[in-house]
This record gives C-alpha cells, structure tokens and sequence, in this order.
C-alpha cells in the first residue's frame, strides 16, 4: 500500500464523513426537539436524491437546482409530520412508538419510490461526472468534492443559526429544558416543529448531494441509517458537535479499512463501532445526561 | 361458568386451526396456511420481549435469519441429520443472544430499537459477504427432512409442526405471564427504574426474556429452512420480517397471549392474498407501513383491547354510584330514620 494511495482514501474518508456529518446533524436535532429517532430520515435522503434525479432526467437542468424545490418543501414536510403525527403519539411512550411510526414512514417512503421510479438503479450522468482534479497528489472526483461543499456550507449555516439568531436560541433552549423553556415564553411546540422542518431539510440537501456522484435505488436508504443511527449513538444521543466527530471519524476509519477489506466488510465499521460503544460506554462518547435514558 | 365458556372458546379455536390442513382447497392454500402459522410462530416469539419488558425490538429477523441459516448450514455442509440440526440452532442461536443482548440491553428506548435494526442489517452484510460459507445471494439450498413426501403431504406435515412450535411457545409465555418473573418483567415495562428499586433483578430478568425470545424465534426461523428448503439473506435477514413480528403482535394487542397470534392472522392472511392476487409488488411495503402507522397512531394497545372497549359502550353502562331500586331505597331510608328515632 503506497503512501498517495493511503492519502487518497484519507480524503475520500473526510469528504464522506462530511455527508454522514450533515445527515447526523439532522437526525440529532429531531433527537433534542422530540427525543424522536427518526428511520425514515435516510429514506427521505434517498427521495430528494430520486426528486434531484428526476428533474434533470425531466428538465436537463442541473440536480443542484433541484434544490430550490426540495429544500423548502423538506422543511414544510417536516414541521407538517412533527404537528400532525409525531405530536399525536401518547407522551409515555413516545419514544418508543415513535420509532415505529417513522419506521412505518420509511417503509412508505421506500414502496412509494418502487411504485413510481420503479426498482431500477438510476444515476445522474452529468458533463462533469468523470471529471477529477489533483488535490496535493491525490484524485478526487469533482462531484464529490460538490456534495462535500454542500455538506460543508449547511452545516456552517445550521450552526451559525443555532447559535447567532434568536430562533437558535430558542431551539437550544427546548432542546436543554422543554419545561424551562415554557416557562420563559417559548413556544415549544411551535419550535419543535422548526426543529423537525429544518432536520428534514438536511435530509433534501444530503439527497442532492448523493444524487450527484452514486447509484440510487428504493431500499438504498437501509444502507445509510444503520451507519447513521451508529454515528448519533457513538457519538451520544443528542449532542451535534458529537456527531460531526463521530461521523469524520467513521467516515474516515471507513474508507480507510475499504483498502485492505474492499466495501462490504468496511461498512461493518459502523456496527462494530456501535455495539463496542454500548459495551464501554452506553451514553456515547460525547453525550450529557440526555443520552443514558434513550 | 366463566373457565367453561373460555375453554370451550380455545377449543373451538384450536379445532379450527389444526382442522385447516382438512378442509383446505388446494395445496398452495395449505402452503400458505404454513407461511401465516409461521408469522403467528414469530410474532409470539417476539412478544416475550415486546409484550413483557415493553422493549420493542425492529430487528427479530436477525433470530429468524440465524435460526434458518444455523439448521441449513448445519444440514448443507456438516451433514447433521435434519431435526438435530434444528435443536442445535436453537442452542448455538440462544448461546449467541447472551452477549449480543447484554450489549442491547445496556440501552434503552430508542437506542434500544436502533441497535436492533442495526443487528439485522450487519447479519445481512456478513451473510452476503461471506460467499465461500454461507453461499451469498445465491442462495443455500437445504435438503428436505423428509424426501419421499410429495408437496402437498410436505405442507401439511409442516403445518403441524409449526403448529407444535406454536402451542408450545404459547405455554411458555401463559406460564411466564402468571410467574413472579412474569410479574417482574411487566413492571420494567411500566417502570423500569422503580422495579429496580424494588429489588426486581432488571437486568438477569431482561437478558432471560431476551433469550427465551430469541430461541423461539429461531426455531421458527429453522422449521421454516426445513420446509422451505431454499434461503437468501435477503429474504431471511430482512427488515420486512421484522417490522412484520412488531405489527401482527401490536394490531392484536402485546399484552394478551392470543394478541400475536390473532394479528398473524389478521395480517398473515391480508399478506398471503394480496400475494396471490397481485404478486410480489413493492405495495407489501406501502402497506405494511400504512398499516404500522395506523395502529401505533390509533390503537396502540391492539385490536383486542379497542374491540374491547368498543363492546364495552353498547353495554349497560357501569356507572360509580350504586344502582339501588326504589323500594330497597324506602327500605333503607326506614331503617336509618328508625336508628335515629331510638337515639
């Protein structure tokens, strides 16, 4: 194994590990809102990446358009799940029932994608599919350096939003102490709502960004939430900055192993990171006392 | 009066379920009947852990899975004579759940559910994977128990033994649910930090439901290697089989024993028709799903219990004041102001 080839994959890792950073993002703000997992967040990530798909086939426009669209509509999809299920659900067994009605989401999600694009693979071939420039000796892929870009500037957006604006403040607070958070005069549900939207429309950024540079497929999104939902346990239920790191880490050691063991076994880094962070350390290696009652 | 109407019941129902090999139309009916007994198999199976500790587990199919693949593999490639080889899965499956369920049981909830899914969709990947031993995706083929049966005779054998499987797994759960372990597991589920305090052992209490859950379900999962003869990891370590345990044992109702059995019926059958009308679409999916949402939106207690309550509204209603008739009205109101005339 060369030097370059290892430099290679090590920046491939990072690029992924940015995506899986996004999308972690995402999962773990609906965590903090409603102490919800949301399943069907990859299944809508594979959505926006068949929407994102679908108008370039449909318009020959650029899939990165397509985000004007999907973006927006994630967010009002996911405001209108969290007021209209989510809120229903008994608050005793919330946590546990809302699992199962964003599993039974994703199962929807995934028969309805079968149903209208049918099973085949798709890919978006795009003028600049092959391109690649040399970064420091190493190959990558234009598109991946994209998807990496968008990855990068939403999550500086989400974070600058979390932290500068008085909605952030807000979110955070209801993401701290509901109750607290009530008795100073924010409207929590309201909030939750907001939080839901904008998990859901990382979830649109994510898919466009997959769109560009794999091969889609309905059932695709089975193999982005187990490492996903390995990524927000590892890093600790609830805690953003811990998922990021958990997610460059994994995304690294990922694309690493993908060398000597080829792409199957690799993906069982997630797993294997999982069930050793249950074993040495339940409440994740970067959560507060959120994560041990979940 | 009450024991003989609920026996009459429950023989009633057996009678009808063990008689349907008899009065089945056609081979690929009973074929069916084998698959929907077998979901009443899993789903049962599952409601040791779901039913009893609340802890609902996405990802029984990864018991399902290692149950089939530990009897064809032990069949296929060690030559262990076929019910043997079922027996052994059980013991290797149930060795298997103590660690992986010590290390699922730290958590709870939701992080509890994800490493369930997590477990089925790693089984998957190694299964794949791991090509020169378990075949991959083409399949193993298991050799069938009993060769000189034809088809149809095969699916009716079949059917009874899952049949047995059933009924045995029923009386285990029956007899748990009257036990002071019992009695344990249901007070995790209504509050595990207070069993604790009260001295119920959680942690032994979950780990053993756990595995006594496991093993029956990949006994299921090894009866239906045998007689389906042929396994994928794609269909054996599916999330579909699973999400199918969590719906059947919930639409019935997790806490009564006949709960699963009677949502595998209900779903089994839907299934196995929509299967035969319109063949294997992704509609399965759409709803499935549908379905799931349904009943965790509206009746998350099950069918037994709405059906129940709805019942309970064309009753006389019980109200909380006494009903008394106006003449043991008189009759006491004469005694009271003669008690007070004495004083």
């Amino acid at each position: 194994m060369s030097g370059s080839l290892l430099f290679q994959s090590l920046v491939l890792g990072v690029l992924l590990g940015g995506l899986y950073a996004l999308l972690a993002a995402g999962l773990t703000l609906y965590f903090g809102v409603m102490r919800v997992v949301m399943i069907a967040h990859a299944a809508f990530l594979v959505l926006a990446a068949y929407l994102a798909w679908d108008v370039h086939e449909r318009f020959g426009v650029d899939p990165l358009l397509s985000m004007v669209v999907t973006v927006p509509l994630f967010f009002v999809l996911g405001v209108g799940f969290q007021r209209l299920l989510i809120s229903r659900l008994r608050p005793a067994s919330l946590t546990m029932m809302s699992v199962l009605l964003t599993f039974a989401v994703a199962l929807v999600v995934e028969g309805m994608l079968g149903f209208v694009y049918s099973g085949t693979q798709r890919r978006v071939q795009l003028p600049y599919s092959a391109a690649s420039i040399e970064v420091l000796g190493a190959q990558v892929a234009v598109v991946k350096l994209i998807a990496f870009g968008l990855a990068a500037v939403s999550l500086l957006a989400l974070y600058l939003l979390l932290t500068r604006s008085r909605f952030g403040q807000a979110l955070r607070a209801t993401i701290q102490h509901p109750q607290a958070a009530r008795l100073i005069g924010i409207d929590t549900d309201k909030v939750a709502g907001y939080g839901f939207g904008l998990g859901l429309a990382t979830a649109a950024v994510g898919g466009t960004a997959l769109a560009l540079d794999s091969t889609i497929y309905p059932s695709l999104h089975w193999h982005w939430i187990g490492p996903l939902m390995a990524i927000i346990v590892v890093g600790g239920l609830g805690s953003i900055p811990g998922a990021a790191i958990a997610a460059m880490v994994l995304g690294i050691v990922q694309s690493l192993l993908q060398l000597p063991l080829g792409t199957t076994w690799a993906q069982t880094v997630f797993y294997l990171a999982l069930f050793a962070t249950l074993l040495v350390r339940p409440q994740g290696f970067f959560g507060g006392r959120l994560a041990q009652r979940f | 009066m009450r024991n003989v109407s609920k026996f009459a019941a429950l023989l009633t129902g057996a009678v009808a379920l063990l008689s349907f090999p008899l009065w089945s139309p056609n081979p690929y009916i009973t074929s069916a009947g084998v698959v929907v007994l077998s979901y009443a198999v899993l789903s049962t199976s599952w409601n040791f852990v779901g039913g009893f500790t609340g802890y609902m587990s996405l990802g029984h199919a990864a018991w399902f899975g290692l149950g089939a693949y530990g009897t064809g593999l032990l069949i296929a490639r060690a030559g262990v004579p076929s019910f043997l080889a079922l027996g052994l899965a059980g013991v290797i499956v149930a060795l298997l759940a103590v660690p992986i369920g010590i290390a699922a049981l730290r958590v709870r909830g939701a992080s509890f559910v994800i490493v369930s899914i997590a477990l089925v969709l790693v089984l998957l990947l190694v299964f794949q994977s791991w090509r020169s031993f378990t075949g991959g995706s083409d399949g193993l083929v298991v050799p069938r128990p009993f060769p000189d049966l034809l088809r149809p005779e095969h699916h009716v054998v079949f059917f009874y033994l899952f049949a047995v499987l059933l009924a045995v797994a029923l009386l285990a759960w029956w007899t748990i649910d009257r036990s002071r372990f019992g009695l344990g597991l249901k007070a995790i589920r209504e509050d595990e930090d207070k069993a604790q305090s009260l001295g119920v052992p959680t942690f032994a209490y979950k780990l053993v439901a756990f595995v006594v859950s496991a093993t029956f379900t990949a006994l299921g999962g090894g009866l239906y290697a045998l007689w389906f003869g042929d396994l994928d990891p794609i269909f054996q370590f599916s999330i579909l089989i699973g999400s199918y345990m969590v719906l059947m044992a919930l639409l019935g109702g997790v806490r009564h024993l006949f709960g699963p059995l009677l949502g595998a019926l209900l779903v089994g059958i839907a299934i196995e028709y929509f299967k035969m009308s319109y063949g294997d679409t992704q509609f399965h999916l759409v709803a499935t799903g549908l379905l799931l949402a349904v009943v965790v939106l509206f009746m998350p207690d099950g069918v037994i219990p709405a059906v129940a309550g709805l019942l309970q509204r064309f009753r006389p209603q019980q109200s909380s004041i006494r009903e008394v008739t106006a003449a043991d009205l008189l009759e006491q109101n004469r005694s009271e102001t003669k008690v007070e005339a004495r004083r």
